[in-house]
């Protein structure tokens, strides 16, 4: 469904990726590790649009897309939850989940009247959808804890991807039940028939939810299986490059 | 639930308004005590008038601020737009020169937003550059004289009347009404409050920042504009010294309507009502007699009450928070 390949870039004299190829299904999630400096961010970025590609080409569909925008990526139903979340703590969760989307009730002019009561049950139904529980819409998110805010920013993908959510670490910042129920979202993501990138250290959270492990080092990919058919040691050595016996697989 | 909760607003604002309110009515309550006819319908209305011009360029420094920037140099544009306009008027038909004073405005205002775009420095140093120069320029352009030779067409705007009020409270009136509809009921007003409570959070959901930023300092200097033209057409002249110290009192007023100086929090209501507030204590407090400098203090001290009192109320409810997350782990833990 959304295809890389032989994706470069650079930044100066280095090398960020190097000619990396990838294929995302629908409904499949994809575990993407490595060090610091291994060029995952910078794959996301290329995937959402941030970035372009120096060399290589990605396809949407059955879309060859020579210059990938963030625009372009938006529409294609391409969405990333940062780590840092990106929520306005001043506004509502409805306000935050339906942010860029609102839907619009009369013109006037060049202004857009939004209409709040679809406003408010498309926010709660993408909520629920989740199976998210959160009992008070109305208030600003910065009076939210940790997973909720979590919870709130996945939702608000959810609105507007249909094809991809990245996940830059998103278990990060959590303690273990916030861990275990964030997780548990990007399963229902998938169950939607939406692919998920979810970047991460944590190799717990690759073995409990992803059905395929990327592994990239140094700007190329080190591995790229089925979660079934690799461990720990494995998906450890291709990211470090320390050296690894493959009959241990 | 009630729908109307979506409104990015928060309960402090609220409570900042009613705060206002009850102030407000206790200095009318106290005023008209010690002076029976400040409340007279005459007397009201030339302190609506007082208080339309700074009112009206208060508008557009909320929505700057609460956009999460800021124009300091609206004294400046105010001179400026109120000089250039009559001065056109010399030459021009009356109504010409009021639209080319707002024009000016405008353009001065998106010059701001430029600069402010492109250069990454804050607002508040650039702007404080381009107040500098913009009272230069009107201080050339005079060569630091009042403009002489307006015609007297030129003050038939700013002197007009209808059903006995005056224009510049009407045009307050009206643009403080729109203000707070496009503020709190368009995409445009909600992404506003976004934008300025998390810049690259708005721009991840694919808000415009930079066109949002650039038609809030236009329209800005638009307002300032209108509330020069209205001031040098109902004064039938303009000088450079128009609208020293302006700024300040518009930003005052802003800040003590409740309007978060970091961005992303704040009401027209609250900017409405601390505008007027402010105006009733500095006439009030002079058609009781005592000392107009008392009144400079007694709406510094206000200000700084206001912000002292948003203070603890943050850091109590940030207390509360703390306390709320840790029973919330101690509980799932």
């Amino acid at each position: 469904m959304i295809r890389g390949v032989g994706i470069t870039k650079y930044f100066g004299g280095v090398r960020a990726l190097d000619s990396v190829s990838l294929d995302l299904m629908a409904g499949e999630i994809v575990a993407l590790v490595g060090d610091n400096g291994a060029g995952k961010s910078t794959l996301v970025k290329i995937l959402s649009g941030i970035y372009q590609c120096d060399e290589g080409s990605l396809w949407l569909g059955d879309v060859k897309v020579s210059h990938l925008t963030a625009k372009r990526a938006r529409e294609f139903g391409i969405e990333t939850v940062y780590q840092q979340l990106l929520l306005c703590d001043n506004l509502s969760a409805t306000a935050n989940v339906m942010l860029g989307q609102e839907p619009v009730r009369s013109r006037f002019g060049p202004f857009e009247i939004i209409d709040n009561k679809r406003s408010v049950e498309q926010a709660r139904r993408h909520i629920a959808e989740l199976g998210i529980e959160l009992t008070d819409l109305s208030s600003p998110v910065r009076r939210f804890s940790g997973g909720q805010r979590q919870a709130i920013a996945i939702a608000r993908a959810t609105v507007k991807a249909h094809r991809l959510i990245q996940f830059d670490e998103p278990t990060a910042a959590l303690g273990v039940r916030q861990t275990q129920a964030t997780l548990a979202l990007i399963q229902q993501v998938a169950a939607r028939g939406i692919a998920a990138i979810v970047i991460t250290h944590n190799l717990d959270d690759v073995f409990a939810v992803a059905q395929r492990v990327v592994a990239l080092r140094l700007g190329r990919i080190t591995l790229d299986v089925p979660v079934h058919q690799t461990t720990r040691e494995q998906v450890v050595a291709c990211m470090t490059g320390m050296s690894f016996q493959r009959d241990a697989s | 639930m009630k729908v109307t909760s979506i409104l990015p607003r928060v309960s402090l604002t609220h409570g900042r308004n009613l705060g206002l309110l009850s102030t407000l009515i206790l200095c009318l309550l106290l005023i008209s005590f010690f002076s029976p006819k400040y409340l007279s319908i005459d007397n009201l209305l030339v302190v609506a008038l007082q208080v339309s011009f700074i009112g009206i360029a208060a508008i557009g420094t909320a929505y700057l601020i609460i956009g999460g920037s800021v124009d300091l140099s609206i004294g400046s544009q105010y001179a400026l737009c109120a000089v250039a306009s009559a001065m056109v008027a010399r030459s021009l038909p009356s109504p010409l020169a009021w639209i080319f004073g707002v024009a000016i405005g405008a353009l001065l205002g998106l010059t701001n937003g430029l600069l402010v775009w492109r250069v990454s420095i804050s607002p508040i140093i650039i702007t404080l550059g381009t107040l500098t120069i913009f009272r230069g320029v009107a201080l050339r352009i005079t060569n630091g004289f009042g403009v002489r030779g307006v015609p007297k067409s030129f003050a038939t705007f700013g002197q007009a009347h209808w059903l006995n009020i005056p224009m510049p409270v009407w045009v307050l009136a009206v643009l403080v009404s729109l203000a707070h509809m496009v503020l709190q009921y368009t995409r445009q007003g909600r992404h506003l409050y976004a934008f300025g409570g998390n810049r690259e959070a708005a721009e991840a959901a694919g808000i415009d920042g930079k066109r949002l930023l650039l038609v809030c300092f236009a329209l800005n200097g638009a307002l300032v504009g209108t509330s020069a033209v209205l001031a040098a057409s109902r004064f039938g002249s303009a000088a450079p010294t128009f609208g020293a110290g302006f700024e300040l009192d518009v930003i005052a007023a802003v800040i003590l309507g409740g309007v978060v100086f970091t961005g992303g929090e704040g009401s027209m209501v609250g900017v409405l009502l601390a505008v007027v507030l402010l105006g009733v204590i500095n006439s009030g407090l002079i058609s009781i007699g005592i000392d107009p400098h008392y009144a400079q203090m007694v709406k510094g001290l206000a200000l700084v009450i206001a912000v002292t009192l948003d203070q603890f109320t943050q850091e109590q409810q940030e207390r509360h928070r703390k306390k709320m997350a840790s029973l919330e782990r101690a509980s799932t833990a």
